[in-house]
């Protein structure tokens, strides 16, 4: 393959020249560098031109994504082409990932290697999520990133690990390598990552496309919430070396999911697959059912695959369900003990949680300090995951006395321990008690 | 907590609940430890005989330090790498006393002295590509990549060697790579240890050697450490054991092949002038 040198310069498509700094990384398909383009610093991915199969059509698409633009500013897309030079050789530049996210793939193994630069020795660093907000949050924005990719009609075709970035303290998400999205239907050769490809490519009956797609999402959640290989099991770890045709048997033909229902032949190894063991069981039913779905009958019927708006909703839910007890103890509902429709209690100090429902959504979101509510939650019209509407506090004047306070654009109305109702405008508050009732307006009403 | 109006079945099955929720030290779902990986064990079989010293074995001690740290990444979230290094000249050795994960692995400047006992490194490997020995991951193995570098021919019988590393199924199955440095390696021998020709590539001066040991090696591994792309050159018909049997083998044959003809003759310091 033909590398560029550092300092060297390269012709843009429309003018201009970007110069080499230094390598960031490199992939399958070519290397990427970090370059200096209109006094700014971007990525230039390179192509190693052998590897693609066909580079009229690949950069030609490109291209067209280019015109399109990113369907949503989690995508680091591509921005500007390279001139073609002679021998067919050409890249792209992109935005930089900025210093505050992570590599999905760090995230897996839970550190990353520094390297220092004089004496080559890697020390590790360790890449955690900081709390599990951050972490349900980053599951919301994949799948929200990839129903944006959907609806603009194309597929990612190679989605796997090394494809996001994420923030481990916020959960915000990067979808990254986007070169291989096409417009549905529409392949230019790559395959994709083994354990990220649905089964049908694997046995070579059919080519990426959108529910191909939704194959891989599953997996990537999977691996992101349950720390293993939804595929590996004792079933797979029997063949010791997993060969060529091992692969295609496990992975292609007669895949199992390890908590298939009906068949136990591949559940996880304890010693070897801990993480899943561990998180299964902490999870409610409802995710563990769509997992199930995903893996069991989506495995065969491409078109009863999750969707992605049913991922976001029930993520969405998951999120709000997640209890942060004064005794440090975070868990979702599900890990806590329900001592009747509305309450819960932790079974590690004791402490009891009520919980508010709210008439559009068919679940409860349980109250704690810090507990938050989100446009999506108080605006049945809403697809905003991200913006706090309202916030559960301590009152600062009257320590112990807990109340909720409206961080919305709206004038809430609210019932009080009087029994009046009184508007709550942006940034003031109320207190929380057995007999709340609070009208958000546009008919979403909560109560306790 | 009221218990009264409970009977006593809902009582003992709440009961359970709260054991298993008991087991808060272990239930928090951010303590994750790293994803299960597979494991890749990467052999290099290198010759420290006599006729290697100087600066074969200057230059190869130089490129194995450098390439230590570029096969790093290799393994992702997926593979964990690890590296044994078997030396053959009189005696046959191993640097290390078991495998070790590439992310420490600190290469040893190898000295070059002896005859080529390469029928016994044979054995050797043979002996330790067993699951009771280097190859004991208790979760799943890829097959090994082995990477043979030597510059002459062997002293002693290779064929017994080789054909007890034949009869071992790691070898069948691993990713199997040779390298003659300069014109006394005999590349029809070499061809009889990978099993094919594409797989043997040569060196006859000290920038050559970099860059082969280099490509081999990373392409091996990247290979080695990954599933395989099975279905890309394919049209929609289902693949069968036999489309794959031996698909990465085939692929490092033409990955190392593309590399060797775009290769331009400009080296011009052989390793067999000038001494």
């Amino acid at each position: 393959m033909v590398e560029l040198k550092i300092g060297q310069e390269v012709e843009m498509e429309y003018g201009g020249k970007a110069k080499v700094l230094s390598v960031i990384g490199s992939g399958g398909q070519g290397i990427v560098y970090l370059v200096e383009f209109n006094g700014m610093k971007w990525a230039l991915k390179w192509y190693d031109v052998d590897k693609i199969k066909r580079p009229k059509e690949f950069r030609k698409n490109l291209k067209d994504n280019i015109s399109d633009g990113a369907p949503s500013n989690k995508f680091l897309w591509p921005k500007y082409l390279t001139k073609e030079n002679e021998d067919g050789t050409f890249g792209y530049i992109m935005e930089l990932k900025p210093a505050s996210f992570d590599s999905f793939v760090d995230i897996l193994n839970t550190y990353k290697l520094e390297v220092d630069p004089l004496t080559g020795r890697a020390t590790k660093r360790p890449v955690r999520f900081t709390n599990l907000y951050a972490m349900v949050t980053a599951v919301i924005n994949i799948v929200n990133a990839f129903r944006q990719l959907h609806r603009s009609g194309k597929s990612y075709q190679d989605l796997n690990d090394g494809g996001f970035f994420i923030n481990v303290n916020t959960g915000a998400v990067l979808v990254c390598d986007c070169d291989n999205i096409a417009p549905d239907g529409s392949n230019f050769g790559i395959g994709g990552k083994p354990g990220y490809m649905a089964p049908e490519i694997v046995r070579g009956v059919a080519k990426p496309n959108v529910q191909t797609d939704k194959y891989s999402l599953a997996v990537v959640l999977f691996k992101l919430l349950f720390r293993g290989d939804p595929m590996e099991g004792e079933k797979v770890v029997k063949d010791i070396c997993l060969t060529e045709s091992s692969e295609l048997k496990h992975y292609g033909s007669s895949a199992v999911f390890v908590y298939d229902p009906e068949d136990t032949s591949n559940r996880p190894v304890r010693g070897i697959h801990d993480n899943v063991i561990k998180f299964w069981r902490l999870y409610p039913q409802y995710i563990k059912d769509a997992f199930i779905t995903s893996f069991t009958t989506g495995l065969t019927e491409p078109n009863k695959r999750i969707i992605e708006n049913e991922w976001q909703k029930m993520f969405i839910r998951l999120r709000s369900e997640i209890i942060m007890c004064s005794c440090g103890r975070t868990n979702f509902t599900s890990m806590f003990v329900k001592l009747d429709d509305k309450t819960y209690r932790c079974p590690k100090c004791g402490m009891q949680f009520s919980s508010l429902s709210i008439n559009h959504l068919d679940y409860r979101i349980p109250l704690y300090v810090g507990c938050r509510f989100f446009e999506c939650d108080i605006d049945r019209d809403s697809d905003d995951f991200l913006t706090v509407s309202g916030e559960l506090v301590e009152n600062k004047l009257k320590a112990g006395l807990l109340g909720i306070k409206n961080t919305s654009e709206k004038i809430w109305s609210v019932k009080f321990p009087d029994e009046s109702v009184r508007d709550v405008p942006p940034g003031n508050g109320f207190p929380v008690w057995p007999g709340l009732e609070i009208d958000f307006g546009g008919g979403v009403q909560a109560k306790i | 907590m009221s218990n009264g109006n409970k009977t006593e079945k809902e009582l003992q099955s709440q009961t359970d609940f709260e054991d298993d929720l008991l087991d808060f030290d272990d239930d928090d779902p951010l303590s994750a430890t790293g994803v299960s990986k597979k494991s890749l064990v990467i052999f290099f079989l290198i010759d420290t005989s006599g006729s290697m010293r100087g600066k074969k074995i200057g230059e190869l001690n130089t490129v194995m330090e450098e390439l230590i740290p570029e096969i790093r990444r290799v393994g992702e979230a997926d593979t964990d790498v690890k590296v044994a290094v078997l030396t053959f000249s009189t005696d046959v050795s191993w640097m290390y006393a078991e495998p070790i994960s590439i992310e420490d692995f600190e290469w040893s400047r190898l000295r070059a002295d002896g005859v080529t006992s390469m029928g016994e490194a044979f054995k050797e490997l043979s002996s330790r590509m067993s699951r009771n020995s280097y190859l004991n991951s208790p979760s799943l193995s890829f097959a090994p990549v082995i990477f043979l570098m030597t510059d002459g021919y062997p002293s002693d019988d290779y064929k017994a060697g080789l054909a007890a590393l034949q009869a071992n199924s790691w070898y069948k199955f691993g990713l199997k790579a040779a390298l003659g440095i300069g014109s006394e390696a005999n590349d029809d021998m070499l061809a009889e240890f990978t099993g094919s020709k594409d797989t043997v590539v040569h060196a006859y001066s000290g920038g050559q050697l970099a860059q082969m040991i280099k490509v081999v090696a990373v392409t091996a591994s990247q290979i080695g450490s990954k599933s395989m792309t099975l279905s890309d050159e394919r049209d929609d018909e289902e693949l069968n054991e036999e489309d794959v049997y031996a698909a990465k083998q085939k692929l490092l044959g033409q990955q190392i092949q593309e590399f060797v003809n775009n290769q331009d003759e400009n080296d011009t310091v052989s390793f067999d002038t000038g001494w």
